[in-house]
C-alpha cells in the first residue's frame, strides 16, 4: 500500500491531461509537516471501509492559475469559480484514490467536496488518523493534498 | 446538422470544461444546455430538445443513478442517449448506469480527444 505514490499519479495525471501541466512533486508526507499558506482548501469525506477526508490546500495565486488552465481565461480574484475548480481537482483525485484502494481491496465512497476560503485558517480533526500529504509544486507556488483517513475495522 | 446537448454536473467550472471540450473535439451542437443536477436535467428535458445527455454521478438532490432511473419512467424521454461522465468508473456503478440506460462513459480527467472517441462515432 503506497498512498504517497497513489496521491501523485492521481494529481499528476490530472493536471497533465486536463491542464496540459506537469508539476513539480515533493517527497510525500508522513504524519505531521508540510503545511502551506492556504487561501482555499476544498475537502470531501471519505466513507465505506475507510472514513477520512481528502483536503487540497492552494495559496491564492495557484488556485488562479489551475482555474485560469481550466477556462481558458484570466481568472484575478477567489470568486465561485476558483471554489469549484479546486473542488473538482479534490473530486478528481479522490476518484482515482476510490480506484487505487479498490486495489488494496477496500471499497470507499466518495462525498460532495466543499471549499473554504479565507486569510489563516487550518483544518483539523480526525484525531489517530494516517495522515499522508504531498506537495505539489507549479507556475504561482505550492499546492498541498493531503489525505487522511482511518481504517474501519 | 447540429446537436442539442445538455451537461449535468453540480460543477459549473466541469461544466465549462465540457462544453469547451466539445468545442475543441470539434463536435457540432447547436445549443448546449445545462443544469446542476438530476432534478434539473430532467426539468430541461421536459421543455427542451436535447439529443444527447452527457451526465456526472455524484451530485447533490438527485445524483446521475437516481436521474436515469427516473429519466427512464417518463416515455417523452427515456430514448435521449446518456453518458456518464465522471470521476466514478468502477465496473458495479457504470454497470448500474448502463443497466438504466446509459451508453458509456467518460472518465474524468479526460481530454476532448478522449471525448471525441466516445461521443464521435454516436453523432456521425
Amino acid at each position: 500500500m503506497n498512498i504517497g505514490q497513489d496521491i501523485i499519479g492521481a494529481t499528476t495525471d490530472i493536471f497533465s491531461t486536463m491542464l496540459m501541466m506537469d508539476l513539480g512533486v515533493g517527497d510525500p508526507l508522513e504524519g505531521a509537516g508540510g503545511e502551506v499558506l492556504s487561501n482555499i482548501t476544498s475537502m470531501l469525506g471519505l466513507g465505506g471501509d475507510i472514513r477520512g477526508m481528502l483536503a487540497v490546500h492552494c495559496p491564492a495565486a495557484v488556485a488562479m492559475a489551475i482555474t485560469s488552465g481550466f477556462l481558458g481565461m484570466d481568472v484575478d480574484e477567489l470568486n465561485e469559480d476558483v471554489k469549484d475548480a479546486i473542488g473538482e481537482i479534490a473530486n478528481m483525485v479522490a476518484g482515482n484514490l476510490k480506484v487505487a484502494f479498490a486495489g488494496y481491496d477496500m471499497k470507499i465512497e466518495l462525498a460532495i467536496p466543499s471549499s473554504v476560503v479565507g486569510e489563516s485558517f487550518r483544518v483539523a480533526g480526525m484525531q489517530g488518523a494516517r495522515r499522508v500529504a504531498v506537495p505539489f509544486d507549479m507556475e504561482g507556488g505550492q499546492f498541498l493534498v493531503e489525505l487522511k483517513y482511518i481504517v474501519n475495522s | 446538422m447540429g446537436h442539442n446537448v445538455l451537461l449535468v454536473d453540480d460543477s459549473s467550472t466541469m461544466r465549462k470544461i465540457v462544453g469547451r471540450s466539445l468545442r475543441q473535439a470539434g463536435l457540432d451542437f447547436d445549443n448546449i444546455f445545462e443544469a446542476a443536477d438530476g432534478l434539473l436535467a430532467l426539468e430541461v428535458l421536459e421543455k427542451e430538445s436535447v439529443d444527447i445527455v452527457l451526465s456526472d454521478i455524484n451530485m447533490p438532490n438527485m445524483d446521475g443513478i437516481a436521474f436515469l432511473r427516473e429519466k427512464a419512467n417518463r416515455a417523452n424521454m427515456k430514448d435521449i442517449p446518456v453518458f456518464m461522465i465522471s470521476t466514478e468508473t468502477g465496473e458495479d456503478i457504470i454497470g448500474e448506469a448502463k443497466a438504466l440506460g446509459a451508453k458509456g462513459a467518460i472518465k474524468k480527467p479526460f481530454t476532448p480527444d478522449m471525448v471525441n472517441e466516445i461521443l464521435g462515432p454516436f453523432l456521425k
